[in-house]
């Protein structure tokens, strides 16, 4: 059984239908690209994951480690071990560093488990570990988060994602806005993160890019899956990276 | 001369300010966090004010539903200090109650229903007080001792000379009440899930949190700060029905405007801006003071529309 199983799956915002028939499966400690042009689908196929509304899933199943996403709330999706850093980062700026990492802890306050049908909830991964993973965040850790650099910021939606110690790690274009010397230190988290058995599902528009660290890719077009493949053989295929991607 | 004017409005206006901060911490961190405006959070404020005479007092009646059926008076008589504990925590679960049945139904609403169903609400508890009490408006009633220490009758302060003791005890209470609220909101795991919240909701629970449950507990602790300032407000002003929109609803309105949304410091300090600005004004051209408060808050919303601590546009 695949850690994700995305199964066929209908999705809508409204009345406009987004993703058609899409299915997609993940395997447990793999890298896995998912790689599309701008609006073909690749957010909405990640908050559908998340159990995230808007978009409505009108039709097929979404399985977590063997366990039904759709219809459950985002909340109870999340502590069952999927992390998502999001499109445009979405840290806490009004919080420092410190808290926006808190917040992991929180979610296994009992007053916020206590009477939610929640099956295993793990520990959260030490505040130790990611400042020594992400050492200018340990430099900055009383700083707003507002006030960090793009980079900073990044590195902080993912550390806040790590800090629940998720089995699945969600990356939606992580790379958006940041330097060449940045980009590094995010692929060498990524590659790190990987190595310690956490399965990750990286969004990119940017085909080289994902190539470089995901093992497998699929590309989305106009919400529908039109291709699926081991990064080698992607990175070989020019005519479809051409269609679908454009570069 | 000149200074003496300036004192006695400082300490006016730091009281009518405190109870500003009351209602505005609650109006603005639910808007904040929910998205919520509440047009009955000054109703809130006027169940404050009659429950607290209520606990307080006996209230001899001559008008209204409850006198035509033979009731002269009502009140439990307990005073102040009873009262002080009990207005809150009836606020606490009319807020309780108001979340669960007014205000979640209407979440997922467009704003312009949750804005008539609130109203609609606050009209209805300031027409069943009318109803059942009358019209009339009931003189202010201070304590004069309050966990055996004497906070009645005139104290002697300097430059200004004589002045009611309790209006300084009420100044301290209220800023001993608004002082736990910050440390709530700023030190807590719910305080930061509060603030989280007031900027990105989903976020929150994509951390695996459940925010529903940190919403009912802000509604709630909302409505009691605007009951205890309700529970001031008796102790030094008249009660009447129409206090609710008067004196609660437009001011911390006007508060959240200067203040912004979600902000609790924003509260206080717009609190205390605009009620120091209703007493100098009130002094030196009161018929004026009404206007020069819209014209604050007008002021600060052309120059910074997320008001001057918020982090979102209050009118959107
Ligand atoms: N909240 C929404 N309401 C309505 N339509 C939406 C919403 N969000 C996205 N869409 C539409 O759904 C389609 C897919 O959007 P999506 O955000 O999934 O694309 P994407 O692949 O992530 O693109 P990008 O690379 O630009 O981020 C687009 O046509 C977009 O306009
Ligand atoms: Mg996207």
């Amino acid at each position: 059984m695949s850690l994700l199983e995305v199964d066929r799956i209908d999705a809508y915002y409204g009345q406009s239908h987004i993703l058609r028939d899409l299915s997609l499966e993940i395997e447990d400690g793999e890298v896995c690209a998912l790689l599309g042009r701008n609006g073909a689908g690749k957010t909405t196929t990640l908050r559908c994951v998340a159990g995230a509304t808007p978009p409505d899933v009108r039709s097929g199943e979404i399985r977590f480690d063997g366990d039904e996403v759709v219809g459950r709330e985002t909340e109870d999706v999340s502590i069952s071990g999927i992390g998502l850093v999001p499109e445009e980062r979405r840290i806490f700026p009004n919080l420092t560093v410190e808290e926006n990492l808190h917040l992991a802890e929180v979610s296994r306050n009992s007053s916020n488990l206590i009477g939610r049908n929640l099956s295993q909830v793990s520990e959260t991964r030490p505040l130790r570990e990611i400042y020594d993973a992400f050492p200018r965040l340990d430099d900055r850790q009383n700083q707003m988060a507002g006030t960090l650099s793009g980079g900073e910021q990044q590195m902080l939606a993912i550390a806040r994602a790590l800090r629940q110690n998720p089995r699945l790690l969600m990356l939606d274009e992580p790379y958006e806005g940041l330097a060449p010397q940045i980009i590094e230190d995010v692929e060498d988290a990524i590659r790190r993160i990987s190595e310690e058995g956490t399965t990750v599902l990286l969004v990119e528009q940017n085909a080289a890019a994902a190539i470089k660290i995901a093992e497998r890719c699929y590309i989305v077009d106009q919400g529908e899956i039109v291709y699926e493949g081991p990064s080698e053989e992607l990175r070989a295929d020019e005519e479809t990276r051409q269609r679908y991607l454009g570069v | 001369m000149v200074l003496e004017t300036a004192i006695e409005i400082l300490l006016n206006g730091l009281q009518q300010g405190a109870i500003f901060a009351l209602l505005g911490i609650g109006l603005s961190v639910i808007l904040g966090t929910m998205d919520f405006l509440n047009l009955a959070h000054g109703a809130l404020y006027l169940i404050g004010g009659y429950a607290g005479m209520y606990f307080i007092r006996e209230t001899s009646l001559s008008a209204g539903y409850l006198n035509s059926i033979g009731v002269d008076a009502i009140g439990l008589g307990l005073g102040f200090a009873a009262a002080m504990i009990l207005v809150p925590v009836f606020g606490f679960i009319v807020g309780l109650l108001m979340e669960r049945y007014v205000a979640e139904p209407f979440y997922d609403r467009p704003e312009t229903d949750q804005l008539l169903v609130t109203f609609g609400l606050a009209l209805i508890v300031q027409e069943v007080i009318k109803g059942m009490l009358g019209g009339n408006t009931f003189q202010p009633t201070a304590p004069t001792t309050l966990f055996g220490i004497n906070v009645g009758g005139p104290v002697m302060l300097p430059i200004i000379g004589n002045y009611p003791q309790w209006r300084l005890y009420l100044v301290g209470i209220a800023l001993f009440v608004i002082g736990l609220t910050y440390l709530v909101i700023e030190k807590t795991d719910f305080g930061l899930v509060v603030q989280a919240g007031t900027h990105d909701s989903e976020m929150v629970r994509m951390l695996g949190i459940r925010i529903n449950r940190s919403y009912s507990l802000v509604f709630a602790m909302g409505a009691a700060l605007a009951a205890f300032a309700g529970l001031i407000g008796v102790s030094f002003q008249t009660v009447s029905p129409q206090i609710g929109t008067e004196r609660a609803l437009i001011p911390a309105f006007l508060v959240l405007v200067v203040g912004g949304a979600g902000s609790v410091i924003g509260a206080i300090f717009g609190g205390f801006v605009l009620g120091i600005t209703v007493a100098g004004m009130t002094v030196l051209a009161s018929q004026w003071a009404q206007i020069v408060l819209y014209a604050v808050a007008a002021g600060v919303l052309l120059f910074r529309p997320e008001g001057l601590f918020g982090s979102k546009g209050v009118v959107e």
